[in-house]
């Protein structure tokens, strides 16, 4: 579908007035619990600082105005900073803003299809997308993002974060080891805060007819990410600083599960010619330091976790057996008869379970909203183990037990391989 | 006396020509009957299944759960069993309809009955699929969602909830079936409502405190309750 046939009239109208830009940043979404204007100063003062020469925009997605005429933006506009006028520092060029005026808070599978879309049509050579989550941007940290695809020619820019090492624990066990073993997307943080794009990364995004799909609509950055990675798109990282805490009410784990493990089995589903029979890795060298882990004491109720973990495994039982392979399932079974001091999920196990789910979910053995909400309480069972077995390891010494997961995942790719083909012969 | 006698056997002759001669085209026609009968509901047969199968209904019966209860009790998958469903329904209508052409006038207030009594029959076997497939889809979803919340009794409202269906999905298919309309319905009300009068006034009145706590739990403190799990992003 054209840009034109779903871009608002307003929006096109505004378009017209900008021009080509040279950089561009979407607001995704708006994050109640803080004002829009703060993200917009940081982006401008990150213009004004970095960008003096460069054309640029600021795209923002409304979805606050309840009758659709932008009034919610336009009445804080006098909240907003001033274009340029921020004493000190001079632009050569007007900073303009955009705003994308929606009935109700767009899913983010939206807003990025409509950001793309703007990027499309004003040229813009590098662009970068900032999230309702995106809670510590500074002015470096958007420059750093911008960089790489405007200078360095990079068609996706992933940020890496300094974070606890208890903090991003399903990324760490399960999204970056698992879309790296798979799809040899060496990309970390596959699920960004914020992250940068090439403006034919962008155009090739906005031309795959994925937009009405629900995983793309709710959350769509694992997806961007994963085709920049095996459509041969120049992939980095950049490192961007503390990722910082998540404002607002936490999200359950059972939404967080959904939205993430649900949209990159949904991605295994929809990409498969791309690594069914290919081991094709791409690279993405990291820009500035890797990423760091810090160590401070934290509030973990260990042994309510584990007890979740116990509880949900002997209670899903009947579940995880129509998931699980019966191997898998008696040895899931039999660690959750130990103790709470001697137990411990094994690197293999746990691959092992997360290729069942994979596969499982790709044959629908169940609902896949439900094998994906089976998944909680073995997660869990794997925080756990995480939480007990590194409570006094060093950063160096997680960063390799990583490198041994993702081997563990990589090592075990032929069963995936082989679970996913296997009901097919048989259905056909 | 012998004259007699060979006049009779010769009228029983007659007459047994004469019936064999009648019944002979219709059992004719009931043997026709029954023969297109079979092709038709062999055609229909593959026809819905391929339909069944061109719809994944298969896939549809997999994910509600369905499917699991047909293998536990040893039957076909879905698109089969109801293709099956169909072809005997139909070859049974038609037989039916053949032996209405024998004449039989006792027969044929009993076949038409029966004729009547298909389509019921039919309804009736989807009503209890899809009861199934509800109940096994939405006491997952239950199980799943108490599960993942740390309720200590997970599978006991998983259970009722399935309980509560199968209860409702047998009682709308006794009365499809028209049978002991009254009965099924009074006691399908009187357990309905008792079991459901009874959870009330237990967790009402009788627990007060564990109401209370449950409250407080999932509205109050849950976000103190997340927070000492890590942060998964």
């Amino acid at each position: 579908m054209s840009e034109d046939t779903f871009l608002a009239d307003d929006l096109l109208r505004q378009l017209i007035s900008v021009g080509e830009v040279d950089l561009l940043v979407g607001v995704s979404s708006h994050n109640p619990a803080t004002p829009i204007h703060q993200a917009i100063q940081v982006i401008e003062q990150s213009f004004q600082q970095n960008f003096m020469r460069q054309r640029v925009v600021i795209v923002l997605m409304d979805g606050a105005s309840k009758d659709g005429d932008g009034t919610a933006i336009d009445q804080n506009e006098n909240a907003l900073p001033n274009n340029g006028r921020s004493p000190g520092i001079t632009s050569l060029r007007t900073i303009h803003r955009v705003t994308a005026n929606f009935l109700t808070e767009p899913l983010p599978g939206v807003a990025l299809r409509t950001i793309l879309a703007v990027a499309d049509l004003l040229r813009a050579r590098a662009c970068a997308v900032v999230t309702s989550s995106s809670t510590n941007l500074t002015t470096d940290s958007l420059a750093r993002l911008l960089l790489p695809a405007y200078r360095e020619k990079f068609d996706y820019v992933a940020p890496l974060y300094r974070r606890h090492k208890f903090q991003g624990l399903l990324i760490r066990n399960l999204l970056y080891p698992m879309s790296r073993a798979v799809f040899g997307c060496p990309i970390r943080e596959i699920y960004p805060s914020e992250w940068g794009f090439s403006a034919s990364l962008a155009a090739y995004c906005l031309n795959q007819n994925v937009w009405h799909e629900d995983s793309i609509r709710t959350r769509p950055e694992a997806w961007m990410a994963i085709s920049a990675a095996t459509s041969d798109y120049r992939c980095c990282q950049a490192y961007l600083g503390d990722k910082g805490a998540l404002t607002g009410p936490t999200p359950n784990i059972v939404d967080i599960l959904r939205q993430t493990v649900g949209s990159l089995f949904w991605c295994f589903e929809k990409d498969q010619d791309a690594w069914l029979d290919s081991d094709k890795t791409a690279s993405a060298p990291t820009l500035g330091p890797a990423q760091e882990l810090t160590s401070e004491p934290t509030d973990m109720d260990r042994h309510r976790i584990f007890e979740m973990f116990r509880s949900g495994v002997t209670n899903l039982e009947p579940v995880l057996g129509s998931i699980l392979d019966q191997e898998t399932h008696a040895e899931i079974k039999s660690i959750v008869e130990l103790e709470e001091g001697k137990f411990r999920f094994r690197p293999d196990l746990w691959v092992r379970t997360l290729y069942d789910f994979a596969a499982s979910y790709h044959h629908a053995v169940i609902n896949r909203d439900h094998i994906v909400q089976a998944l909680a309480p073995l997660y869990r069972g794997m925080t756990h183990s995480f939480l007990v077995e590194h409570a006094d390891s060093s950063p160096a010494e997680i960063e390799a037990a990583d490198e041994m997961l993702c081997s563990e995942f990589e090592l075990q790719k032929p069963y995936l391989r082989e679970r996913w083909k296997a009901k097919v012969e048989v259905k056909s | 006396m012998k004259e007699t006698i060979v006049q009779g056997l010769h009228q029983a002759y007659s007459n047994f020509v004469h019936m064999i001669g009648e019944f002979l085209p219709h059992f004719l026609v009931m043997l026709i009957i029954i023969a297109i009968g079979f092709v038709v509901a062999l055609v229909l047969k593959y026809l819905l299944r391929t339909l069944l199968r061109l719809t994944r209904l298969d896939r549809v019966s997999e994910e509600a759960g369905a499917s699991r209860v047909l293998r536990l009790a040893h039957l076909p998958p879905m698109s089969e069993l109801l293709s099956r469903s169909l072809f005997w329904v139909t070859w049974f209508g038609f037989i039916l309809v053949g032996l209405s052409m024998l004449g039989v006038a006792s027969l044929q207030e009993q076949i038409s009955r029966l004729l009547r009594f298909l389509p019921e029959v039919f309804v009736a076997i989807l009503i209890m699929f899809f009861g199934v497939a509800i109940a096994n889809f939405l006491s997952r979803a239950a199980l799943l969602a108490a599960v993942n919340a740390g309720h200590a009794s997970a599978r006991i409202v998983a259970w009722a909830i399935r309980f509560v269906i199968w209860i409702l999905a047998i009682t709308m298919t006794l009365e499809e079936l028209g049978l002991a309309r009254q009965t099924v319905i009074s006691a399908f009300s009187i357990v309905f409502g008792a079991t459901m009068l009874g959870l009330a006034i237990a967790f009402g009145l009788g627990g007060q405190d564990m109401a209370r706590r449950f409250l407080e739990k999932y509205w109050g403190d849950a976000r103190q309750e997340r927070d000492k799990e890590p942060q998964p992003l």
